[in-house]
């Protein structure tokens, strides 16, 4: 899939490039608005990642320009402006998500791939889950002809860490991305090795669950 | 007023008044007209042969007499009975004594008191209705006038000052006038409004600003970080720093986060627009609290009304107080403990809503400054960054409601969220 990040903070370009580079998209950046239209009449995306905090140009400004020109692509703002009034306007303008900065890169990577199944209709193929069978429509995992019951959290766990599989994933970026963000406190990190054991319970009596690692002080991983 | 009714009063005895001493005056141009005539055509004009001449109108109102004086008499005006025709009537009568060839003569003339007052009524009545009509016409006159006059006003008070919430967004025009005074009241007041929507614009920006220059660079920081963690060369001892670096930048994060969230409550940025019900937000609020709860075994029950809503206010920042507030009731909860939720509904008065748990509670000293930003109970160290009891604070006066806390070391502590009852209602 091709990504086009429109990001004038450079490093913060560069990081989100390497990141969405190893998941096998293929990246390009611009700086300014201007660089932006550029490409995108030189190039057909899938994925447009746009800032709001453009030298140049308003980003909402540019969405509503080049919505049409791009039809095809997937909008997702991303912006440090922390406004309300941005989000709806955003999304009242054709925008397929927000992220307010700072963001993971998983959310990032968790979203892009939750706009990709809802555009494909949710019509995902079973995933493979090294004996089991999970299916992200039904939230459901398999094993064999069994349906193995997982809470609704469990599943949400289960499903971004295989989204995420190969990577090391700390509690913390664990917890945001189930809980989100309404207290001041890490207290809920230690609620996933709760999770996870329940997961580890639930799965392991029926067939081995040696992929969902532990990362001693750091977090989890499911290895494939 | 005042003056206006005393004329009334002393109208009866004013016309009477005025009546009489013209009737005077009125009976002395007779006398004058009789003694010129006399001086002219001699007496005998009048008395022809007779010693005395007396004259009367047909019906007695008027009367002449003119006779033989006997003694000296002065020049008199008097009101007396005299006998006409056996007739005994009151008379207004002039007696005048006059010398002429060598006699004395009494001249009398007399008008009927009865005739003098005859009109008095009918004036009276003229004068009074001439006063009512003219009172009124000054009334009438006065009122136009004055709204006339009052109309530039009016129109500022009602397009300027009625109905107007802040921040005075709508564009505001000048009223057209003339007065001096009124254009200054108004201009004065369009300006003043502008420079409010002004500098609530410019809070609004420095908030934005702010929140974009403080969270770029950490989340340039956090996507290194990330990215670091995901690199195939670290090993387990660096990836345990790096986790570590992650949970410090986190809390940098929530820190800033919260800080920003209560600049723009105090900025008035959020819309009270919402109707909400009590009971559902803190029901939602317990749910996502589940496995706190469950983790240290805590008993909730929610026994606030779910037939009360409030008016006017903002969901999401009602939710993220009731959130605090149920978070430190856990927080700071014994195992196995308890948190009740209650409310009372005081009819026309307040509506208050207590949350009340049995934790470590909180020393009498420190009361006063629990919801002073980054204070943190001394009794229990750890979690937490001290902003969620100043956010609650924030949240409650945008509202215009008011917190109160009791607490008893060791025993638990409530607080109470005091609701005025007009923003209250009732479901049926």
């Amino acid at each position: 899939m091709k990504v086009l990040i429109i990001e004038d903070e450079r490093t913060l370009a560069r990081e989100m490039k390497i990141f969405l580079e190893k998941a096998f998209y293929l990246c390009n950046n611009a700086y300014t608005a201007g660089q932006a239209k550029q490409l995108m009449e030189q190039n057909e995306y899938d994925f447009i990642l746009l800032d709001l905090g453009l030298p140049d140009k308003d980003g909402l400004e540019l969405l509503n320009s080049t919505k049409k020109m791009c039809a095809g692509a997937s909008y997702i703002i991303l912006t440090a402006r922390g406004n309300l009034e941005d989000r709806i306007k955003g999304l009242d303008l054709g925008a397929d998500d927000y992220l307010a900065k700072p963001f993971s890169l998983l959310e990032l990577q968790s979203r892009m791939h939750a706009i990709s199944r809802r555009k494909s209709g949710n019509n995902d193929p079973v995933l493979e889950l090294a004996d089991f069978h999970i299916d992200l429509n039904k939230r459901i995992v398999r094993f064999q002809e069994n349906e193995i019951e997982l809470s609704r959290k469990e599943f949400d766990l289960l499903s971004y860490m295989l989204l995420h599989k190969n990577r090391p994933l700390t509690r913390l970026q664990l917890s945001e991305h189930i809980w989100g963000n309404f207290s001041d406190d890490d207290y809920d990190s230690n609620f996933i090795d709760v999770h996870i054991k329940n997961i580890r319970k639930k799965m392991s009596a029926y067939a081995s669950v040696e992929w969902l690692q532990t990362l001693r002080g750091i977090g989890y991983k499911i290895k494939m | 007023m005042l003056i206006v009714v005393l004329f009334v009063l002393l109208l009866p005895s004013l016309v009477g008044y005025v009546s009489f001493k013209y009737n005077d005056y009125y009976l002395s141009q007779q006398k004058k007209k009789v003694i010129s005539t006399i001086n002219k055509n001699g007496i005998d004009y009048y008395l022809q042969g007779d010693s005395a001449y007396a004259s009367y109108t047909m019906l007695k109102e008027e009367y002449i007499s003119l006779m033989p004086a006997a003694a000296a008499v002065r020049d008199t005006i008097e009101t007396s009975k005299r006998v006409v025709e056996n007739d005994t009537l009151n008379y207004r009568i002039l007696i005048h004594e006059f010398h002429y060839h060598n006699q004395n003569y009494l001249l009398e003339i007399g008008k009927t008191t009865a005739t003098i007052s005859q009109y008095n009524r009918l004036l009276q009545r003229f004068t009074l209705f001439i006063l009512i009509g003219l009172i009124v016409l000054t009334i009438l006159m006065d009122l136009i006038y004055t709204h006339i006059l009052l109309k530039p006003l009016k129109k500022i008070v009602s397009t300027k000052l009625l109905n107007r919430k802040f921040p005075f967004k709508e564009p505001l025009s000048p009223i057209k006038t003339s007065t001096l005074d009124f254009k200054f009241l108004d201009s004065s007041l369009i300006s003043l409004m502008e420079k409010i929507h002004e500098a609530f614009d410019k809070e609004r920006e420095f908030t934005s600003n702010a929140s974009h220059e403080l969270m770029t660079p950490i989340s340039i920081l956090q996507t290194h970080i990330e990215n670091l963690m995901m690199e195939d060369e670290i090993n387990e001892g660096l990836q345990e720093k790096i986790s570590s670096m992650m949970k410090t930048l986190n809390r940098l994060k929530k820190i800033v986060h919260a800080l920003l969230f209560i600049s723009r409550i105090e900025n008035e940025q959020f819309a009270k627009i919402h109707t909400v019900n009590l009971h559902e937000v803190s029901t939602e609020v317990m749910e996502e609290l589940e496995m706190r709860l469950q983790t240290k075994s805590i008993d909730f029950k929610n026994d606030i009304s779910k037939k009360v809503i409030i008016k006017n206010v903002n969901r999401d920042l009602l939710f993220q107080l009731l959130y605090n507030l149920i978070n430190n009731a856990i927080r700071y909860n014994k195992d196995n403990g308890s948190i009740h939720l209650s409310d009372k509904l005081i009819h026309g008065k307040t509506y208050t809503i207590f949350i009340k748990d049995r934790g470590i509670g909180i020393k009498a000293d420190e009361l006063p400054t629990i919801f002073n930003r980054f204070k943190k109970s001394q009794e229990f160290t750890g979690e937490g960054y001290g902003l969620g009891l100043s956010i609650v604070k924030s949240i409650v006066s945008f509202h215009g409601f008011e917190i109160k806390v009791t607490s008893d070391l060791d025993k638990g502590s409530i607080f109470s969220i005091v609701i005025p009852a007009d923003r209250v209602r009732l479901l049926p």
